[in-house]
């Protein structure tokens, strides 16, 4: 498993985070990274609620040793019919924008993710990674079937690879240290 | 690693994603101008269409979105009891911009499968003077085509116990969906009860009737043709060929023309609706395309059922006549699971009769049915017996368990049915 973590993330390191310490928690943006495209624009513009799924992992080396993994944090993506701006809510920050372009909407989302920097010495080198998924409302409806939950469903999702229909992004930073990494105020309290 | 996270991800997505949260949801603050709901080739608008492709509980409840807040969670909800109605593959819904600013739409699109495989149990039931009843079929559709084959046993609707194998074909769509094709080839093996056997001595037959018979073999080709929207007309063809028993083996034909003409019509109140349906159907069988019997069998129907919440007022008349001499299973019947209940078809009259008329009147409470069934049958030469029966039990959808008496001077002998699609 660690053999086949090391070309993913030498593969995504080029794609990039931009990372930086709060004094509590890291936060970070990712310069290209549109999610507000393809099928979850298709469902929001059809005025569904589009639910992204996001996780941090923090890693001691290049080996792929998880130093740290946040909690999966939830975006929840609106698109306004007759405004035609979205709006994005992190209910496990308590925060809500509204009246977002695409773009806007999805800086604002990544800013406001953040992984707590607890034990990271400011010297120690450690590695980033971020991943978003879009959560499929057919996989639900799929795993939860008429009579209860489907073992078949939930054995198809879990085995197929994700490719163009399943809306994935992922993107890596390192090696970094706390104490290069450039100083922000914070935007949320200790995470951890 | 990539996979195990993905999975992790994915885990809490099922436990945290949800599906719509009204409270994330932008469009929450609009109102619902309309509802409908979509499918291959047709559309509804649930206001204002009287479409009776959706039940009418589902349709109300739709109804009940127009004039407030658009409510995402209760549209998931919607569509999955829309995929369950139809057995479709998928029900999605869109919202879409209303006609004015702050209003909008609400479209469920309905995607049937193309294909798809059923088994059903179409009729099954335990009399207790007549034994068990069953059938079983399996149907693969594909598109507009639906191929059916089923086993059968039934010793309830005809003189006659028939057992074997029916096979179907139809189609929906010939060309529009008001034209619908079908084909029947059925072939049964026959039983007779000694009643009958005893009331039709070997040999013996007369001016209206036949004689008893092994096997049964029926090609029946039919359209049906929907002439306006509450109103079908089928016509086709059956040839039906038989083996007699007495006095020598030999087969017998009875080719016969095919006619029904059937009326529904469904009038919704506030509170209640009403459902009324009609039917006349005849079979006139000719020697002019090869028949050896030649006769016209008549049938008329009549149905009103009055449902107001938990209670059902239903009434249900029958009628019918022959004219010539018709084969045995072409003779009406009454005492069975559903006409005259009680009485025992055997001691009314164990050949069936050329004439025959019935009415049913049934009350049911949420679960709880009572009903009065009246009728008389007899032959042409004979006087019709007005006779009545009574009975309670309990219904739940498809589901009936009733006992029934028939009321005649003497012992009371009540009369056990229970069983589904009856």
């Amino acid at each position: 498993m660690a053999g086949l973590a090391i070309p993913l993330l030498r593969l995504q390191a080029d794609e990039g985070l931009t990372v930086s310490f709060d004094g509590d928690n890291l936060h970070f943006s990712a310069p290209g990274l549109h999610f507000l495209t393809g099928k979850p624009l298709t469902r929001l513009k059809d005025a569904d609620t589009v639910t992204f799924l996001s996780q941090i992992t923090l890693f001691s080396d290049n080996q792929g040793t998880i130093f740290r993994r946040g909690l999966p944090e939830r975006l929840v993506v609106s698109y306004d019919l007759w405004e035609e701006r979205f709006k994005v809510t992190i209910p496990g920050a308590s925060r809500s924008r509204s009246n977002l372009t695409a773009v806007e909407a999805e800086a604002w989302a990544i800013e406001n993710l953040a992984i707590s920097a607890l034990g990271l010495a400011p010297d120690r080198p450690f590695w980033m990674r971020f991943e978003l998924r879009a959560a499929s409302p057919k996989e639900m409806s799929r795993v939860m079937g008429d009579s209860g939950i489907s073992l078949s469903g939930l054995v198809e999702i879990l085995s197929r690879k994700p490719g163009v229909d399943d809306p994935y992004w992922m993107r890596s930073a390192g090696p970094l240290r706390l104490s290069d990494l450039p100083r922000t105020v914070a935007r949320r309290g200790r995470i951890g | 690693m990539k996979f195990a996270s993905l999975g992790c991800i994915l885990a809490c997505s099922l436990l945290f994603g949800g599906t719509q949260d009204s409270e994330f949801n932008v469009n929450s603050r609009y109102t619902v101008e309309a509802v409908v709901v979509s499918g291959d080739g047709w559309r509804a608008d649930m206001a204002t269409d009287r479409d009776h492709k959706v039940s009418s509980s589902l349709r109300k409840e739709m109804c009940a979105l127009i004039g407030e807040k658009l409510n995402p969670t209760s549209l998931d909800d919607l569509a999955h009891r829309l995929r369950k109605e139809f057995h479709a593959r998928t029900v999605e819904h869109r919202v879409l911009r209303g006609k004015s600013p702050d209003y909008v739409q609400v479209v469920f699109d309905v995607q049937l499968r193309p294909t798809r495989f059923d088994v059903s149990v179409p009729k099954f039931l335990y009399n207790s003077d007549q034994g068990w009843t069953g059938a079983i079929e399996g149907t693969a559709t594909v598109n507009h085509n639906g191929f059916t084959l089923g086993l059968v046993s039934d010793g309830d609707e005809l003189v006659e116990r028939y057992t074997g194998i029916a096979a179907r074909y139809e189609n929906t769509d010939i060309g529009s969906d008001k034209v619908r094709f079908r084909f029947v080839f059925e072939t049964y093996h026959e039983q007779w009860n000694r009643t009958t056997t005893a009331a039709l001595p070997s040999g013996e037959t007369s001016d209206d009737l036949s004689g008893l018979y092994r096997t049964r073999q029926n090609f029946e080709p039919e359209f049906t043709f929907q002439v306006a929207k509450p109103l079908s007309l089928s016509v086709g063809t059956s040839f039906q060929r038989f083996q007699e028993l007495d006095p020598v083996a030999h087969t017998d034909v009875a080719n016969a023309l095919t006619t029904a003409l059937r009326y529904h019509r469904r009038v919704e109140g506030e509170d209640s609706q009403q459902d009324v349906d009609a039917g006349y159907n005849l079979r006139a069988a000719t020697r002019l395309i090869g028949s050896d019997f030649a006769y016209s069998r008549h049938r008329w129907q009549f149905r009103y059922m009055l449902t107001r919440g938990k209670s059902v007022v239903l009434d249900e008349a029958t009628g019918g006549i022959i004219t010539g001499r018709a084969p045995l299973f072409e003779r009406f019947v009454l005492g069975n699971s559903t006409t005259l209940r009680g009485w025992n078809k055997y001691d009314l009259d164990p050949l069936g009769g050329n004439r025959m008329v019935h009415n049913s009147v049934e009350y049911r409470y949420g679960v709880f049915q009572a009903f009065y069934d009246s009728g008389a049958i007899w032959d042409r030469t004979d006087a019709a017996v007005l006779r009545h029966s009574v009975g309670v039990g309990l219904r739940q959808g498809i589901f009936s368990l009733a006992v029934a008496f028939p009321l005649k001077e003497g012992r009371i002998d009540p009369v056990f049915v229970m069983g589904m699609n009856y």
